[in-house]
C-alpha cells in the first residue's frame, strides 16, 4: 500500500472523474425556437424549447430579449410557460431594424431567477422592407438588457452543437494528453538505454510505448464517436488533426513490426531505441505544426489545436485536469505491468 | 581528417561509384520515364490537381527505391572499414548530400518527363523550383536515414516502405499545398508559412538523423 499509493490514487481519481464527469448538469440553454424567421411590423409568437430548465417553477422572473450585435434590444411583450421547458414568446416586432441590410439574425436571450441567463446565438432572421436606422435607434432600446440572474449551481458550460457531449473532454482530451506524457517519458528511457546499454530501460520503453498507443487508439476512438454526434461522421479528411493522429499512430505501429523483424536482441534493444526517439521527433510536426497550418473543425478551432480556453470554465478545469493525473497514472501502471510480462519472457527464454 | 574533410571524400567516393556502376541511376531513370508514361497512359487528359497529385507520388515511390539501397548495396566488410576509417557524422552527412542530389535529379527529370507528356501546369516557376529543392531535401533525410535503420531489420525493403510513408506524411503535404499554390490551384497568401514549416521539418530531421546514427552504425 505504502510502495504502491500512486496506483490507488490514480484508480481514485478516474473513479471521481468518471462520477463528476458524467454526473454535474449541464447549465441550463436555450436548445431551439422556432419559427425561426420573421418580418418586421409583425406581432410574433415563437416557441423556445430549453434544455434542463425550470421554466414552470420560475414563470414569474421569466424575461426575453432579441438582441442585435451592439446592444440593441427588444423586449418580449408577453411570455406564457407551457412546460418546464418550453414557453411561448412574444414579441411585437418594430418596423424598422437597427441595421442598414434588409435581413439580419437576432440573438434570444432568456433569463429567470432560478436558471440564470442563456443565449441562444443567431437564434431568428427578422426581414425589413426598407431600412431607416434613425428610426430604428428609437425603437430597438439601448443597454435595456441588464439585471441578468446567474446560476450558482455546479455545472457544466450549454454550448450549442456540443451540448452533453462536451464531456468527452475529460475522456478525449485527456488521453491524447495522458498520451504525450507517456511517449515524452518513453524517449527519455530509449535515450538512457543508447546511454548504458541496459536491457532494463529498453524494456520500459517498450511498455510505455505500447501502452501510449493503447491510448492513441482510444483516443481516436472516442473522437470518432464524438464527431459522429457533432460533425456527423466517424472520419473526415476536412479534420487534419483526425488524420495526422492515424498517421502518427501508423509511425508507432511501424515500431512494433521493427521489433519483431529482428531476432538479437542487443541489436534489437538498439535499433528500436534510435526508431523511438526519431518517431518522437516526426511526430512533433504531425500533432502540433500541421494542424496550426490548416483550418480544423475542432472546439477552439482557428489556428489553435487544442480546446479553447474561453470554453474551458473552472467547473470543467476541477474536473479536467484531474482527469489528465488519472489517465497518466493508469498508463504507468499499465506500463509496470507490460514491464514486468516481459522481465518474465526474459528469463524463460534464457532459461531454455 | 576533419569532418568536412571526410564528407567531401565520402561524397567523392559515391559519385566515382555511381560513375562506373551506373545501372542504378539508370535503372532509376527508366523507372521514372516508364511510371510517368504509365499514369500519362492511363489518364490522358491531366487536370492540374490530378497532376500535382500524381507528380508527387511518382517521385515519393522514385525516391524510396533509390534511397533503400543506400545501405545495402556496400558489403558489411566495406562498412566495418569505413567505421574504422571515419566519423560516422561524416557517413551520413554524405549519404544524405548525395541522396539529395540524385533525387533533385530524378525530380527534374521527372518534371521533364511528365510535362512533356501531359502538359505543364506550373505558373509560378519559382515557388514549383523552391517546392523540389525543400522536397528533394526533405525525403533524402528521412529516406537515408530509415534506409539505415532498415538495412538492419529482417525485410528490409517492407520495413523501408512501413518506416517511411507515415514519417513522410507531413511534409509530403505541405509540398502538396506548396506546388498547388505555384499552379494556381489554390491562392495562398501566407505561403512563406508552408516553406518555413518545411525547413523546419528538414532541420528537425536532420538534427535528429545525425545524432542517432552513430547508434545505428556500430554493429
Amino acid at each position: 500500500m505504502r510502495k504502491f499509493w500512486w496506483k490507488y490514487l490514480g484508480a481514485a481519481i478516474l473513479v471521481y472523474v468518471i462520477l463528476a464527469g458524467m454526473l454535474i448538469p449541464l447549465k441550463p440553454g436555450v436548445l431551439e425556437i422556432s419559427p425561426s424567421t420573421a418580418q418586421a411590423a409583425q406581432t410574433m409568437t415563437f416557441t423556445v424549447e430549453g434544455y434542463n430548465t425550470n421554466y414552470d417553477k420560475a414563470s414569474s422572473s421569466i424575461r426575453a430579449w432579441l438582441r442585435s450585435d451592439d446592444d440593441h434590444g427588444l423586449t418580449a411583450s408577453e411570455i406564457t410557460v407551457v412546460d418546464y421547458n418550453t414557453l411561448n414568446v412574444t414579441f411585437n416586432i418594430p418596423k424598422w431594424l437597427p441595421y442598414e441590410s434588409k435581413v439580419k439574425y437576432f440573438s434570444l436571450i432568456l433569463d429567470n431567477e432560478i436558471d440564470g441567463a442563456s443565449v441562444l446565438p443567431s437564434a431568428v432572421s427578422l426581414t425589413q422592407e426598407v431600412p431607416n436606422l434613425a428610426r430604428a435607434k428609437a425603437l430597438w432600446p439601448q443597454g435595456n438588457i441588464k439585471d441578468l440572474h446567474t446560476n450558482e449551481v455546479i455545472s457544466f458550460p450549454y454550448r450549442n452543437i456540443l451540448y452533453e457531449t462536451i464531456r468527452n473532454l475529460y475522456f478525449h482530451v485527456s488521453l491524447w494528453l495522458a498520451m504525450m506524457i507517456l511517449f515524452i517519458v518513453s524517449v527519455f528511457y530509449s535515450i538512457k538505454y543508447l546511454r548504458t546499454f541496459n536491457k532494463d530501460f529498453d524494456d520500459k520503453a517498450l511498455a510505455l510505448t505500447s501502452s501510449g498507443l493503447m491510448f492513441g487508439i482510444l483516443g481516436l476512438i472516442t473522437g470518432s464517436i464524438w464527431a459522429k454526434h457533432t460533425w456527423g461522421t466517424y472520419w473526415t479528411w476536412q479534420e487534419i488533426k483526425l488524420n495526422m493522429t492515424a498517421v502518427a499512430m501508423l509511425i508507432y505501429a511501424a515500431y512494433f513490426i521493427l521489433r519483431s523483424s529482428m531476432e538479437d536482441s542487443e541489436r534489437k534493444s538498439r535499433i528500436s531505441s534510435v526508431y523511438n526517439i526519431f518517431a518522437f521527433a516526426a511526430l512533433i510536426p504531425l500533432l502540433y505544426v500541421i494542424p496550426r497550418l490548416t483550418s480544423s473543425l475542432h472546439p477552439g478551432n482557428g489556428g489553435n489545436p487544442t480546446f479553447g480556453s474561453e470554453d474551458l470554465d473552472n467547473t470543467m478545469r476541477m474536473v479536467f485536469y484531474p482527469a489528465v493525473i488519472g489517465f497518466t497514472l493508469l498508463g504507468l501502471w499499465i506500463s509496470t505491468l507490460i514491464y514486468r510480462i516481459e522481465k518474465i519472457k526474459d528469463k524463460l527464454y534464457d532459461r531454455v | 581528417m576533419s569532418i568536412l574533410k571526410e564528407v567531401r571524400f565520402l561524397l567523392q567516393k559515391e559519385l566515382v561509384l555511381e560513375w562506373r556502376q551506373k545501372y542504378a541511376l539508370s535503372g532509376i531513370l527508366l523507372y521514372v520515364l516508364s511510371t510517368v508514361y504509365i499514369v500519362y497512359a492511363a489518364t490522358q487528359q491531366v487536370q492540374p490537381h490530378i497532376w500535382n497529385a500524381l507528380f508527387w507520388i511518382i517521385i515519393l515511390f522514385a525516391s524510396v527505391n533509390a534511397i533503400a539501397k543506400s545501405f545495402t548495396q556496400d558489403g558489411e566488410k566495406r562498412q566495418l572499414y569505413f567505421y574504422t576509417l571515419v566519423n560516422p557524422m561524416a557517413v551520413i552527412i554524405a549519404k544524405i548530400i548525395y541522396n539529395a542530389l540524385l533525387l533533385g535529379l530524378i525530380s527534374f527529370l521527372t518534371f521533364a518527363a511528365f510535362s512533356l507528356v501531359a502538359g505543364n501546369p506550373v505558373k509560378i516557376a519559382s515557388q514549383f523550383a523552391i517546392a523540389l529543392f525543400l522536397g528533394s531535401l526533405g525525403f533524402s533525410i528521412a529516406f537515408t536515414f530509415i534506409s539505415s535503420i532498415a538495412a538492419q531489420a529482417k525485410n528490409s525493403s517492407t520495413m523501408m516502405a512501413i518506416m517511411s510513408f507515415p514519417v513522410i506524411i507531413p511534409v509530403l503535404l505541405t509540398l502538396i499545398k506548396l506546388s498547388a499554390n505555384s499552379m494556381r490551384i489554390m491562392q495562398d497568401t501566407a505561403i512563406w508559412k508552408d516553406i518555413y514549416t518545411l525547413i523546419a521539418i528538414d532541420g528537425i530531421l536532420i538534427a535528429v538523423a545525425i545524432i542517432l546514427f552513430p547508434f545505428l552504425w556500430r554493429d
